[in-house]
């Protein structure tokens, strides 16, 4: 079976991120971008399902920026065995997002597509759930276990009351969560391996797509300054810090 | 000299004015967490808690103890590993409230940080200014400036960026009489006489108290790679060193750390050995660099040490996340050993072409004197500074250990003088290596340094029990 894993490329995690001083986005200018933690997980639960048996071909695809490519680059470091990046400067949205790889499907026919619940920069949480809309496939999201046998999928779904175990019938689509997995490291022979992997490049007008924005942001400011809190060593220093502020 | 029983009453009574409101206390539950360290080895005691706010208080603060002779203990983040910030008995002068960064100059790229500023908040501040300040530890959240400048610290980018000294454009500071020290100087060349500021750098709090100084600021780098590799031998860690350094020109650190120690960290920490195999050494590789190409070099200078030999793995983090997992590893050396009982920890450095020669000798001592015990062995091999703990045998009582830890450091540090090493190459003397380092000082040396104390602090008020 094959699987598709739809990777973003978006500002690393641990960046601070700083709005731009016209209040137009974030700024982006120098800094450093990364695969979407989520889309990580996606992948690495793809190799091992690989790893298992379970599949036997993994495809990323990433829409976005002649950059995107170091994305893919990563996620065939991981074990993926070729890429797609549909390239755009536009800041796609999740409509968007979700008719590309529609028409990826069509042109693929993977047995099923492992996707992160959401990408950390807009934090939507959206696409899957309108790709499954889209395609009329099943849809499992914020999985936290994956097992596939035949022709249908368990997967354990992270809800609030606390787990909940769904089947659903393949072709379908499955979105991962933070604790699926641990995604590995990419080990240097695997790095230069991938760079001799095939990546296709096409475009949104190859697949026929219009990804002209249909929101529009009116503005974007930064959340209110939240004070810092202090560590303290034992229960000592805690009465101290109590008697200083004079709670105590 | 100044105990607390021979303090007079009124003196007190005008130290505590001289601090002004909210810079004193005698309140012993606030004082607590300055009498005890990091290490637990030391639990100190004082009768008076002074946290001046401005240089002009602290001026205040040591006249009055000089004309008394009364002692005092400088300390400012109190992660020092040598004892030398903690007081037995003399007044404790705190730099928590010295926390101004007064300037911050992107086109002489100095910045003027006051004594108790924490190093994160210098990086930030030259971060802020797209700069940076280049000196990291695993304390930097807590280690302040006149700590660092006092310390000379060093820590994991030393090669490329030299130690706290080669950060430091000019210091202020209160000599132990209450006279200022006003050398808060930006320029980079000046040859006016001896280099005074050099002194107050690495003296431990024993010549002054330092209350702000102009620090430099590098570049940023545009690029930075970490990588992680399994290792073999420490042959293998200096050999690699070397082919990176030749092949990129941009390896900003270079950490080691052996097998017991990622075990440890592993068992005992939420840290991660990134690999599936069990390397006997790991080697962490931090580049950095602004052209565009560095990236593409570091892969194929990683690959090429592969293709040789020089390791047996390697990983590349891919994004930060992964980098601060391989950081976090390695910042846990310490955390690791403690739940395993006592150890007796070495801060060492030898020629880095020494190094192996160095852990060879050094375990075979270890193995005869204390089989069993645990050795973690790590740091900084770019700069030949390595952390030699020896963790005791587990099952071992933590006191029986103790007892032999003395004749146990004697040794190890005999085999490192016997390599041309220093038996203090980042954390200084203080209290715990004193003895030692007088004994093992050349007469010549120590004959200097004193005179130099007796010229600076003619009482002897200063950190009286430390280094000399
Ligand atoms: C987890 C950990 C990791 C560490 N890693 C490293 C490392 O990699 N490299 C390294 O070099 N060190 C390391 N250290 C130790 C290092 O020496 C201290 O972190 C730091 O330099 C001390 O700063 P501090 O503000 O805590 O000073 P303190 O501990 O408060 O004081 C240290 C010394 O400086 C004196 N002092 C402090 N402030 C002043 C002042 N304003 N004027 C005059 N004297 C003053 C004190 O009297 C004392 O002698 C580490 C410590 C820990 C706990």
């Amino acid at each position: 079976m094959k699987l598709l894993v739809p990777v973003k490329r978006v500002i690393d995690y641990n960046v601070k991120v700083r709005v731009k001083p016209d209040q137009t986005g974030v700024d982006l200018a120098n800094v450093k971008m990364s695969m979407n933690p989520f889309c990580e997980i996606a992948v690495e639960e793809a190799v091992r399902l690989r790893e298992k048996g379970a599949a036997s071909e993994i495809v990323v695809v990433s829409i976005g920026p002649a950059q995107a490519q170091e994305t893919i680059r990563t996620a065939l470091a991981m074990g993926a065995d070729r890429g797609i990046l549909i390239q755009t400067d536009q800041d796609v949205e999740p409509l968007g997002v979700a008719k590309l790889l529609k028409a990826v499907v069509e042109a693929e026919a993977p047995g099923a597509v492992v996707m992160g619940k959401q990408a950390i920069d807009g934090d939507n949480n959206a696409t899957g759930q309108m790709l499954a809309a889209l395609l009329g496939w099943p849809q499992a999201t914020f999985a936290s276990a994956i097992t596939i046998t035949g022709d249908s999928a368990e997967v354990t779904r992270e809800v609030d009351g606390g787990l909940q175990t769904l089947k659903v019938a393949l072709p379908a689509v499955i979105t991962a969560d933070l604790r699926l997995n641990e995604p590995r490291f990419a080990s240097l022979p695997n790095i230069m391996k991938a760079k001799k992997k095939p990546i296709d490049m096409k475009t949104p007008a190859d697949f026929g797509v219009d990804v002209a924005p249909r929101l529009t942001v009116l503005k974007v400011t930064e959340p209110p300054k939240r004070e810092g809190g202090a560590k303290v060593a034992d229960a000592a220093e805690l009465v101290g810090k109590l008697k200083e502020a004079g709670v105590i | 000299m100044g105990l607390p029983a021979g303090i007079d009453s009124a003196v007190i009574d005008r130290l505590k004015d001289a601090a002004g409101p909210g810079g004193w206390t005698a309140d012993q539950d606030l004082i607590l967490p300055h009498l005890v360290e990091w290490r637990d080895q030391w639990t100190g005691s004082t009768p008076l808690l002074l946290m001046p706010q401005t240089t002009h208080q602290a001026q205040a603060i040591l006249a009055i103890c000089h004309q008394n002779r009364i002692a005092v203990t400088t300390q400012g983040g109190n992660t020092g590993l040598v004892g030398a910030q903690i007081p037995r008995g003399e007044i404790l002068v705190s730099t928590r409230r010295m926390t101004a960064i007064r300037s911050i100059d992107p086109v002489d790229d100095a910045i003027i940080a006051e004594a108790g500023v924490v190093l994160t908040r210098v990086q930030d501040a030259a971060r802020e200014a797209g700069k940076r300040f280049p000196l990291s530890l695993a304390s930097e959240g807590s280690a302040t400036i006149g700590g660092l400048i006092s310390t000379n610290a060093g820590g994991v980018h030393v090669r490329r960026h030299g130690m706290m000294r080669a950060q430091v454009l000019g210091i202020e500071a209160v000599l132990p009489d209450g006279s200022l020290h006003a050398g808060l100087s930006s320029l980079r060349k000046d040859n006016t006489g001896y280099d005074l500021k050099q002194l107050l750098i690495g003296a431990e709090g024993t010549l002054g108290l330092v209350t702000a100084a102009t620090l430099r600021m590098v570049s940023r780098p545009q690029v930075m790679a970490v990588a992680m590799l399994g290792l073999e031998t420490p042959d293998q860690a200096v050999a690699l060193l070397h082919r990176l350094e030749d092949a990129t020109g941009a390896v900003a650190a270079f950490e080691v750390m052996n097998r017991t120690g990622v075990e440890l960290a592993v068992r005992n920490t939420p840290s991660r050995d990134p690999f599936p195999d069990a390397w006997p050494w790991l080697a962490l590789v931090e580049f950095e660099g602004s052209d565009a190409g560095l990236l593409a070099r570091c892969e194929e200078a990683l690959g090429a040490a592969l293709e040789a030999g020089l390791a047996g793995d390697a990983l590349l983090a891919q994004n930060e996340t992964q980098a601060k997992a391989f950081w976090f590893l390695r910042e846990e050396m310490s955390a690791g050993q403690k739940p395993e009982g006592a150890a007796a920890k070495h801060d060492v450095s030898v020629p880095v072409s020494k190094i192996p020669q160095f852990l060879a000798a050094a375990d075979a001592v270890v193995n005869r004197l204390v089989p069993g015990a645990r050795i973690v062995a790590f740091g900084h091999c770019s700069d030949g500074n390595i952390h030699y703990d020896v963790v005791q045998p587990a099952g071992m009582e933590p006191d029986a250990f103790r007892a032999l830890a003395p004749a146990l450091i004697e040794a190890v540090h005999d085999v490192t003088v016997g390599l041309d090493g220093s038996i203090s190459a980042e954390h200084g003397i203080g209290i715990s290596r004193r003895d030692e380092f007088i004994r093992r000082e050349p007469p010549t040396h120590l004959a200097l340094m004193r005179a130099i104390k007796t010229a600076f602090d003619p009482h002897g008020i200063m950190n009286p029990r430390v280094l000399l």
